[in-house]
């Protein structure tokens, strides 16, 4: 059998006596753009911070086309090809917007030996122009709107050329039109191809959301965690028709 | 006059020290107390270089700078890398680091007042004042060095990388920074900066094993009146404080003691009023 894409096994973290993930596993394959969903506290930021290696889990393995991630450095793990974005922006306030993706250029993945600033910047501007925010790239950080940050973060990641996109909430804090242009920035991005010198095979994704209706049109597939546990896993249709995830949604956010 | 040229030298002197200062703490949350000392080492590295083995002092300048650098990387790679998560630890590593030098040059040099000879002797006169060719020199030297920080800073692929860290290293971590190697630079340019002020300050005043003392503290209210991380605000206090200290020294003449507690009650003052400093920007809550 081929080696899985990324195959997670019992991975479990707890904070203090709260198990944010309590054993969870799931595997995908290339390509494939798995939808990430559960109530608030789920587990959802905790999972994909596991992932890149900003926490270290209690316990468990995550295998990355068949390297084992745990226990390595999140610079290293960003090299070999997992790039995410944040779920409440975090740009780099005081620099201005082209200097933020060039930082996600400077990376041994993104660049090749010797490149000048200059080339530097114009992968990002590219990465930039992708996003849709490349008419502001000499402005402060800090003066971007809520959706603008949004895409900032997207081109930050996709600087990186990744093999794997963690998105945190893609869609969070945007309007109904801002939406749908990330939507379709995000399929953009998986359908692959180059834009300018940023070349993209179509990374694989994992995408947080609470946005369903949004979420279920760009997936191909769906886990949900509640209090850490993997709750459910499938195609959107049958996922969001499942009685227990209903019963999760619902008893958290509902009328009792 | 003499205040003008005191201030502005003692100005330079300290936005060199408390910008290298910064960019360590910043890139690495290093507070790195041993940093004057540093400083004091390359001071007593020329003095024995040009004194005892009669080298140009151009060179021993240059080996000076060099033989700090090094040091400070081994202190960085056995001595503070290893510890590195633990803030209070390094803290205290660095105090002892600082510690091991005085007493290390002390052994050496003994506790004698040393000078060092001056690069090219002579003077010229402005509105009555002795003007020498050594101080010039020295501020220029120090203008042409932070001026090409600056371009380090903002120009190069390595001044974005340490920009971006400092501002936030788990998000440069995220974007493919390694943030340990970045350190280790940084640590070497921010070392080496600390030794090329020694270096050129050495012929303008005197060795002693405690001289490192004094401007650590000036840095340190350099650093806290321009605002932590803030390298403009480093460069405007270093000069505020610089001209302050001058003022002190030329206005109240038997006052010369006064100058470190000036600093002090200054750096008191903006931690009360403005703990952000001139030109910080507050830290949000680390998550």
């Amino acid at each position: 059998m081929a080696v899985p894409f990324l195959e997670v096994e019992a991975l479990t973290k707890s904070f203090g006596g709260l198990l944010a993930v309590n054993n969870v596993q799931f595997r995908m394959e290339n390509k494939e753009i798995l939808g990430l969903i559960g109530p608030n506290g789920a587990g959802k930021t905790t999972l994909l911070r596991l992932l890149t290696g900003i926490l270290k889990p209690d316990s468990g393995s995550i295998r990355f086309q068949g390297k084992q991630l745990v226990g390595l450095k999140t610079w290293d793990i960003v090299n070999m090809g997992v790039a995410c974005t944040f779920q409440n922006m975090r740009p780099f306030r005081r620099l201005p917007i082209i200097a933020n993706v060039m930082v996600s250029c400077l990376s041994p993945r993104a660049m090749k030996r010797g490149e000048w600033v200059k080339v530097v910047e114009s992968k990002a501007m590219d990465a930039l122009e992708f996003a849709g925010i490349s008419d502001m790239a000499l402005e402060k950080a800090s003066t971007l709107s809520q959706g603008d940050l949004k895409r900032l973060e997207v081109a930050r990641a996709v600087a990186t050329e990744p093999d794997l996109l963690l998105l945190d909430e893609p869609f969070g804090g945007l309007s109904p039109a801002e939406t749908d242009l990330m939507a379709k920035s995000i399929r953009r991005l998986h359908k692959g191809g180059r834009f300018g010198r940023l070349h993209s095979e179509g990374p694989a994704m994992i995408i947080v959301e609470h946005k369903l209706q949004q979420l279920m049109k760009i997936v191909d597939r769906i886990i949900v965690l509640n209090f850490g546990t993997l709750l459910a896993e499938g195609k959107p249709d049958d996922v969001v028709n499942n009685p227990q995830v209903i019963e999760a949604y619902l008893g958290q956010g509902g009328g009792q | 006059m003499n205040i003008i040229i005191t201030g502005l030298i003692t100005g330079s002197m300290l936005a060199l020290l408390a910008i290298s200062f910064s960019l360590i703490f910043g890139v690495a949350r290093i507070v790195n107390i041993a940093h004057t000392a540093f400083y004091m080492v390359a001071a007593y590295c020329i003095f024995s270089l040009t004194g005892k083995f009669g080298l140009n002092p151009v060179v021993g300048m240059m080996i000076a700078v060099v033989v700090v650098t090094v040091f400070g990387l081994l202190a960085y790679k056995f001595l503070i890398d290893p510890i590195r998560e633990h803030e209070a630890a390094v803290l205290i590593a660095t105090i002892a680091l600082a510690m091991i030098f005085q007493e290390a040059v002390m052994l050496i040099f003994t506790g004698d007042y040393r000078t060092v000879s001056a690069l090219i002797e002579g003077y010229f006169i402005v509105m009555g004042v002795k003007v020498f060719f050594q101080q010039v020199l020295t501020f220029g030297v120090v203008l042409v060095v932070l001026a090409l920080l600056w371009f380090l800073l903002m120009k190069t692929k390595l001044g974005l990388a340490i920009r971006s860290t400092a501002e936030d290293r788990e998000v440069a971590n995220l974007m493919g920074m390694n943030d340990s190697r970045l350190a280790m630079i940084t640590m070497g340019v921010s070392v080496a900066l600390a030794g090329f002020t020694g270096a050129v300050l050495a012929p303008l005043t005197v060795l002693s094993p405690y001289m490192w003392m004094e401007p650590l503290i000036m840095m340190m209210a350099v650093v806290v009146l321009g605002g932590l991380g803030s390298i403009k605000g480093s460069f405007v206090a270093a000069y505020i404080l610089g001209f302050t200290e001058a003022l002190v020294v030329f206005v109240i003449p038997k006052g010369a003691f006064l100058k470190g507690s000036v600093a002090l009650t200054i750096m008191i003052l903006v931690l009360l009023l403005r703990p952000e400093g001139l030109f910080g920007v507050s830290f949000e809550e680390e998550r």
